[in-house]
């Protein structure tokens, strides 16, 4: 230990020495780490961002349950994959039995045609039980504002409309409009709605489209008793494979056939946005993976050259040649972790400014800014030092090799 | 048995494409505190001849023994460990580290060996008393003289107890009175502690004070035959 103190602070005294180039390779792991840290805390918002907006924005919640077959063969014969009115009390009995579950709610998705009493247009529309509502949209329930008033289980004619969908058929809070479409049997359906409120999806390809409507209008309009699905709400996401598996054995073993999606399989946007920044985050990293190798690699290097017969010296008093490696690979660890507290010190001031400023941006396909937000993740911070710290190390350890492995009278004689 | 043994010691190096001979046959041996000095022209292989004692250098052909031992079976780790405790160096560029002051240089042998910094301190300060230097215990060499330097050096080489102390050219960049005065220095310890110190100079003003006189020329014994 006294030995290792010695050469640490040897090394400490060396890297003071060139302050130039000490302060070049501070600067190059610095910002390299600043950078990693900085885009590491904004992904970190947008997946946690996407991962709400998917759960509880879209209303997919943790976990849909669907009845098997429903994803192969719902679309070409809906009434024949749905679940039964039944089967829906059932499930929703045996999932609240789950401690982890804090919500099961019946879903089912409609379309067909709305209409001013002038113009009509398409619309997607998903049915859900108005009560559940505050529940599974958590936080997002005062974040995505309605206009007007929302669901209500009193009036099932009481919808919510996608904002872009009611500009263009020039209908607001408190007008009727008419949705037209096909039950499950064929028969057409016509029936009234009472435009309670309006709202906007934050989705430009969506808010033209999409109408909230209570589950029993949903299920008049197609005239059945059933449900497309059943919405789980869990205590928290990181449980979704945990329950999904307790689940299927509960409804294995009382011979319910359904099959389970996650919020992730269902989030196709949340994969890809997932994806492409993962690959961005990758793309930074190696690139600051080559600056923080190149610099230390190169101060180091530097440094062997000038020292060349200070090797010399410490080899003829009897220093062994893994202990020459030692103390300049332990520079090159000194340089690493002095660069990562200072990227960690640029970190925290461009995340502070950013808090207080608090910028925003419109995503492409985005109907509405959102804000620029930069996560703090001190354990991530933390893997990142030791990450880079090693870094350094290793970088340090080609020239220190070198280093040891002179010939002592040639490093005395070193000019 | 003699400390140091040369037998029959060749030295090959090449510089840069052409094939040089430094020693040629060399066979010699040194006795405990023994004050010897090494001297002829420059290239004549002093230089060579103290770096095969010190084992930081391989001889082309023969033997290196010293206390009996053959150096050449000793591993990289093993000459490193009897370099740290048996010879002292003392160079003629003085080779302190410039990052450590005066009183650390001198504790850097002890702290390569993991002696504990309190007695490494002590004895360190000790040599440096030796010296006359302990009031610059805390100077870094850049700010000190030659010959404060030096002495630091010979404090540093001093500072495990060595058998042997090694000086190559101690003297070559300090003016005469300051050469003198560290040859007195290392006289007086070579008397007081006992250690065989082997110099290398081509400086006659200082050969008076030596015990003994080894000459070398051209890689040669000078009062040897030479093939």
């Amino acid at each position: 230990m006294n030995i290792i103190t010695h050469w640490i602070k040897l090394a400490f005294r060396n890297i003071l020495k060139s302050r130039r180039r000490t302060f070049v390779t501070l600067m190059a792991v610095g910002f390299g780490f600043a950078s990693i840290a900085l885009f590491q805390g904004y992904i970190h918002s947008i997946y946690e961002g996407l991962r709400a907006s998917a759960i509880h924005g879209s209303g997919i919640g943790h976990l849909t349950l669907y009845a098997r077959g429903w994803e192969a063969h719902g679309k070409s014969d809906p009434e024949a994959y749905m679940i039964t009115g039944p089967d829906m009390e059932k499930i929703m009995a045996l999932a609240r039995e789950n401690p982890h579950v804090v919500l099961a709610s019946p879903r089912l998705s409609i379309s067909g045609l709305v209409s001013n009493g002038k113009t009509s247009t398409i619309f997607i529309a998903t049915g859900v039980v108005p009560e559940h509502e505050k529940k599974v949209k958590g936080d997002f329930y005062h974040y995505q504002t309605v206009i007007g008033s929302p669901l209500n289980s009193g009036d099932e004619a009481a919808v919510e409309m996608a904002e872009g969908l009611a500009g263009q058929l020039e209908l607001s809070p408190g007008q009727d409009g008419v949705v037209m479409g096909a039950t499950l049997s064929g028969q057409m359906n016509a029936m009234d709605i009472h435009i309670n409120g309006t709202y906007n999806t934050g989705i430009a390809d969506t808010n033209d489209k999409f109408i909230k409507v209570p589950f029993r209008f949903a299920q008049a309009f197609y005239d059945t008793p059933k449900a497309d699905s059943i919405v789980l709400l869990l205590d928290h996401w990181q449980n979704t494979d945990l329950v999904k598996t307790e689940l299927s054995g509960l409804f294995a073993a009382n011979h319910i056939d359904v099959e389970f999606k996650t919020w992730k399989e269902l989030s196709l946007f949340y994969k890809n946005v997932r994806n492409m920044f993962d690959m961005i985050f990758l793309f930074i990293f190696v690139i600051v993976f080559i600056i923080v190798i190149m610099s230390t690699t190169n101060t180091m290097g530097m440094a062997v050259i000038e020292r060349t017969r200070e090797i010399g010296t410490l080899r003829a008093l009897g220093l062994k040649r893994r202990s020459i490696s030692f103390l300049f690979a332990a520079e090159g660890g000194l340089l690493g972790l002095g660069g990562c507290l200072f990227g960690l010190c640029l970190h925290t001031l461009v995340w502070a400014v950013i808090r207080y400023a608090r910028p925003s941006y419109t995503p492409p396909g985005n109907s509405s800014p959102v804000p620029l937000l930069v996560d703090f993740l001190p354990q991530s911070l933390a893997v990142l030092i030791i990450f880079m710290t090693g870094l350094a190390l290793f970088s340090a350890i080609l020239p220190a090799r070198r280093a040891a492995c002179q010939n002592v009278v040639q490093s005395l004689t070193h000019v | 048995m003699k400390l140091i043994e040369l037998q029959r010691i060749t030295k090959h190096y090449h510089l840069g494409q052409t094939p040089m001979t430094a020693l040629k046959d060399i066979t010699l041996s040194f006795d405990k505190g023994e004050f010897t000095a090494v001297w002829g022209p420059s290239g004549s292989g002093k230089t060579t001849l103290l770096n095969l004692i010190g084992t930081i250098d391989e001889p082309s052909s023969g033997k290196v023994l010293i206390n009996g031992e053959d150096v050449s079976k000793m591993s990289d780790n093993q000459k490193s460990e009897y370099r740290n405790k048996k010879i002292g160096f003392i160079f003629q560029n003085f080779n302190l580290i410039p990052v450590l002051n005066a009183l650390e240089n001198v504790m850097l042998p002890l702290q390569i060996r993991n002696e504990k910094t309190r007695p490494a301190k002590k004895k360190a300060m000790d040599r440096l008393s030796q010296v006359g230097l302990e009031h610059l215990a805390l100077n870094r060499p850049d700010m000190m003289s030659g010959g404060q330097r030096q002495r630091v050096a010979i404090a540093r080489a001093l500072v495990t107890d060595p058998e042997v102390v090694i000086a190559d050219e101690p003297t070559a960049n300090l003016d005469l009175a300051t050469s003198i005065a560290i040859m007195e220095i290392m006289q007086k310890l070579n008397q007081s502690e006992g250690a065989t110190f082997l110099f290398s100079t081509h400086d006659q003003r200082l050969l008076d004070r030596m015990n003994r006189l080894v000459r070398l020329e051209d890689g040669c014994m000078a009062d040897m035959a030479c093939n």
